[in-house]
């Protein structure tokens, strides 16, 4: 069965405009997972946003794992009470068998990232 | 092939449905009762390969198949064994238009649809596919043969269900024999031996009949039907012999979902969009089977004053069965019609309209998620007992809770307590955001020091506590309490945004454990670690140990010298390492939830939510010292305060202590006969050698009593805390 691991990222909540304007290391995962916050996986070690009250953390609160298409169809239609995108590559957020799950869609697989506190619970709902 | 029904095997044919297999082997799966042949009424149920509810008519016959009738009397027992059943998954399916229904009506519509455009789930029991309920949302909930469809529709749902046949009420329509028009077209085509078959109303078609006229009086037999009886048009009674009974007394639409359906885009085609036949009044004989409620109970029922629809429905449960109002609902409607001379509409439906296996209701649920710390597994391997609490799995004890005490009271104890709520706020506007949000002078805290704070609602009653850390002007680290972190952030986040202030702020309860060193000996831990100049009281500063970066906090939960550590998630079993092997020498221990309630409770500590109610103030609870009405911000609650404080006493928090075992946590307090409050925190002190409790004391005449009862034993009212009341120990150098 997948298991979920620690992910370790670079969390940051500035403005919306500082992180609409901010550049972000191309070879990294940037999830906007709010206007005002922005997930960077791998974590970065100097990231800059002009926002001087910007709140920038290393994180490792989140797990992950990466399930094939077919695992994450199966997943998502025995535990998604909302529609997922259909469109690759694609981002996506809400609960998933009742656990915070954010979705990075990619043509043969997906990463789905939940807090590492409910990891064990998600692998659970694995398929 | 065979199948087994009642540990009798049976043989049946290919294309026979389970009850056509069971009547040709003379085995009526209840004994009698109209049957229909549609799924619509409850007298073909039986248990099926341990599946109770299932109906007959519906389900193909295989080999091997094990049908057990279900009782007489009573309902059909539950299984008796506990081995796993298969887990019955929920397939979410999304669409723009569902159908339910798949004849002629229910085909155009499709058609119609998908000419338009449009993504079409189509339903029909003839495929295994059974729409059992609709809800807001819209949602169909349908039962299929691959799991529950949860059908999520945009458009608009489609019922297309047709019309299930009127069934006879009368004395004797529970005998084997009686059937639908329908019915015995198709169970004389399927191969039944029905013998003489006499019908009244629309015949069967393709069968040789005797074709009667007259209304129906009775059924005579003793199992099975051997005649009826009809009234002529003279009024005369006449008996005619016969082996079955086809009744063929009109329609009523098949529209259950739909009337569930209210204020959702529910519309309904074909025959079940058509009006019901109305059947004559029945003069005797049951017309709800499911309820058994029979004509003398309606006319009760109307006698009573419950003369609409809706409370019939209540006041005789009719319609509340097994078959949800197919068989009888006509028939109560002709009843309230002849009764009031006014035709009355259907009563609602509600879902489900089929019975469903627990499995099945529970398909695509799942408990409410509990979270774990980083430690759990290092909990769990140190053979911990855990416990849920505010949210999250926790260590209660890890086998011998008078050794974790002591290890706190007089050697030093580590405790997971990643579980408080952890928030780093910091912009512009902070100070004056967080001056709204709390009744302490926040200004008044210097950089490097903390502060207990209470956070009050509007109505300044006690919402969570926490520590308020000022790490520099425009930089605020917050906790709160483990249960209550996720509404504290919706709290802070709600006013920033209402009032406007210029903030950023990121709950940081899961990116930072926590560790909190405890007992006399918890700075020569330190030391070891390499933390020579520990923190002061309500101070914090940032260390490094073993490796592990660390805002330590000073503060006591327990009573005794106590460093909180927060550091990075990541590094918990790192640090928990480090500290019980640093430790070791010092006889370290770890320590459960169950020791801390204890050790906080004899310093009087309150647990927000434990020992509070919804309506505790400061003052009530002895912590109106904590609310600055002398601030000039206008914080939350005050207003309230400034009213509350206007009022009387009426009840107070306090502390309890008597001889012998603790009473449990609720137990009642009583003075003088009379109810006078009731415990919230309860436990036996180990130093102390007694009982103590904290608990809500009403005043009687204007005073706190000093003598009470609780558990039929007396006790009495002491100050908090009971231990280290000059709290010499935890401000200790």
């Amino acid at each position: 069965m997948p298991e979920l691991n620690r992910l370790m990222m670079t969390r940051v909540v500035a403005t919306k405009e500082a992180l609409d304007t901010a550049v972000f290391p191309q070879n990294h995962q940037t999830i906007r997972i709010a206007p005002d916050e922005v997930l960077i996986h791998p974590p970065v070690a100097d990231i800059s946003v002009d926002d001087p009250y910007a709140i920038i953390v290393s994180d490792g609160s989140f797990a992950g794992v990466w399930l094939s298409d077919a695992e994450s169809r199966t997943l998502l239609s025995h535990n998604c009470e909302w529609e997922p995108p259909e469109k690759r590559p694609s981002f996506a957020q809400g609960a998933v068998g009742g656990i915070a799950t954010k979705i990075i869609f990619e043509e043969e697989q997906s990463l789905f990232i939940v807090p590492a506190a409910m990891a064990a619970e998600f692998e659970e709902r694995l398929p | 092939m065979r199948l087994v029904i009642d540990g009798k095997p049976i043989s049946f044919d290919e294309d026979d449905n389970l009850l056509v297999a069971l009547l040709k082997a003379d085995e009526h799966p209840t004994g009698g009762g109209c049957l229909c042949m549609g799924g619509d009424c409850f007298h073909c149920l039986a248990t099926v390969d341990g599946v109770s509810y299932v109906r007959t008519c519906q389900v193909p016959a295989k080999p091997g198949m094990v049908i057990d009738r279900h009782p007489q009397d009573g309902y059909p027992q539950l299984p008796l064994d506990d081995t796993t059943t298969v887990e019955i998954h929920a397939h979410n399916k999304f669409c723009d238009v569902v159908v339910i229904g798949t004849g002629e009506s229910g085909t155009a519509e499709i058609v119609k649809a998908r000419s338009a455009g449009k993504s079409v789930i189509s339903l029909d029991t003839k495929d295994g596919q059974e729409a059992v309920g609709i809800y807001d949302g819209p949602l169909v909930i349908a039962r299929t043969a691959e799991g529950m469809w949860h059908i999520n529709v945009k458009d608009e749902i489609v019922i297309a269900t047709g019309a299930a046949e009127i069934h006879p009420v009368a004395p004797g329509s529970h005998l084997n024999g009686v059937m639908t028009s329908r019915a015995a077209t198709q169970l004389a085509q399927a191969g039944v031996s029905l013998g003489k078959v006499v019908a009244i109303g629309s015949p069967p078609e393709n069968i040789e009949v005797e074709q009667l006229s007259g209304d129906i009086i009775r059924f005579e037999g003793s199992t099975k039907v051997e005649a009826v009886v009809l009234e002529d048009d003279n009024g005369d009674e006449k008996r005619i012999a016969c082996d079955s009974v086809a009744v063929g007394l009109g329609f009523h639409p098949r529209n259950a979902l739909y009337r569930m359906g209210h204020g959702l885009p529910v519309r309904v085609v074909g025959e079940a969009a058509l009006e019901s036949d109305i059947p004559k009044c029945p003069a005797a004989g049951i017309v709800c089977p499911c309820s058994h409620v029979s004509v003398d109970d309606l006319n009760y029922t109307w006698d009573s004053g419950f003369q609409e629809m809706e409370l019939v429905k209540r006041s005789t449960l009719a319609g509340t069965g097994t078959c949800q109002g197919s068989v009888c609902l006509p028939y109560l409607r002709s009843f309230l019609l002849e009764k009031g001379k006014e035709l009355q509409p259907s009563f609602t439906a509600r879902p489900v309209t089929k019975q469903l296996t627990m499995g099945e209701i529970a398909a695509g649920a799942h408990h409410h998620p509990t979270m774990r710390t980083a430690l759990d597994a290092e909990h769990r391997a140190l053979g911990a007992q855990m416990e849920r609490s505010g949210g999250w799995w926790r260590p209660w004890t890890y086998g011998n809770k008078a050794e974790e005490y002591w290890a706190v009271r007089e050697g030093v104890s580590i405790m997971d307590v990643s579980t408080l709520g952890k928030m780093i706020i910091q912009g512009p506007d902070v100070l004056p955001l967080l001056e709204r949000l709390y009744p302490t002078q926040v200004a008044t805290i210097k950089d490097g020091r903390s502060r207990y704070v209470l956070l009050l609602n509007e109505r300044g009653y006690i919402m969570d506590d926490g520590l308020i850390c000022k790490d520099s002007d425009n930089q605020y680290y917050l906790t709160f309490t483990s249960g209550g972190s996720s509404h504290s952030e919706m709290w802070v986040r709600d006013w920033a945004a209402g009032w406007g202030y210029n903030i950023r702020m990121l709950n940081v309860t899961s990116t930072f454990g926590a560790i909190n060193l405890t007992g006399p000996l918890s700075n020569k831990v330190l030391e070891k670690a390499g933390v020579t100049e520990p923190p002061k009281f309500i101070r914090h500063k940032m260390v490094n140990i073993a490796g592990v970066d660390c805002r330590i906090l000073r503060l006591s939960f327990t009573g005794e010298l106590s460093y909180e550590l927060h550091y990075p998630v990541e590094d918990s079993v790192k640090l928990w390492r480090a500290l019980m092997t640093i430790g070791q020498e010092f006889g370290i221990k770890p320590h459960g939830l169950e020791t801390l309630l204890t050790l906080r409770l004899e310093k009087g500590h309150i647990i927000v939510g434990q020992d509070t109610d919804f309506d505790t103030t400061a003052r009530r609870a002895h912590h109106d010292w904590m609310v600055n009405l002398k601030k000039e911000e206008k914080f939350i609650g005050r207003h309230s305060v400034i009213r509350t404080n206007r009022i009387e006493l009426d009840k107070m928090l306090v502390g309890f202590e008597m001889d012998g075992e603790p009473p449990i946590e609720g137990a009642v307090v009583w003075y003088k006969d009379e109810y006078a409050g009731y415990i919230t925190s309860t436990g036996t002190s180990y130093v102390l050698g007694k009982a103590v409790m904290m608990g809500w004391l009403y005043y009687f005449d204007g005073e706190l009593p000093e003598n009470v009862v609780i558990d039929d034993r007396p006790a009495k009212r002491v100050p908090t805390p009971f231990y280290d009341k000059e709290a010499t120990r935890a401000r200790a150098k």
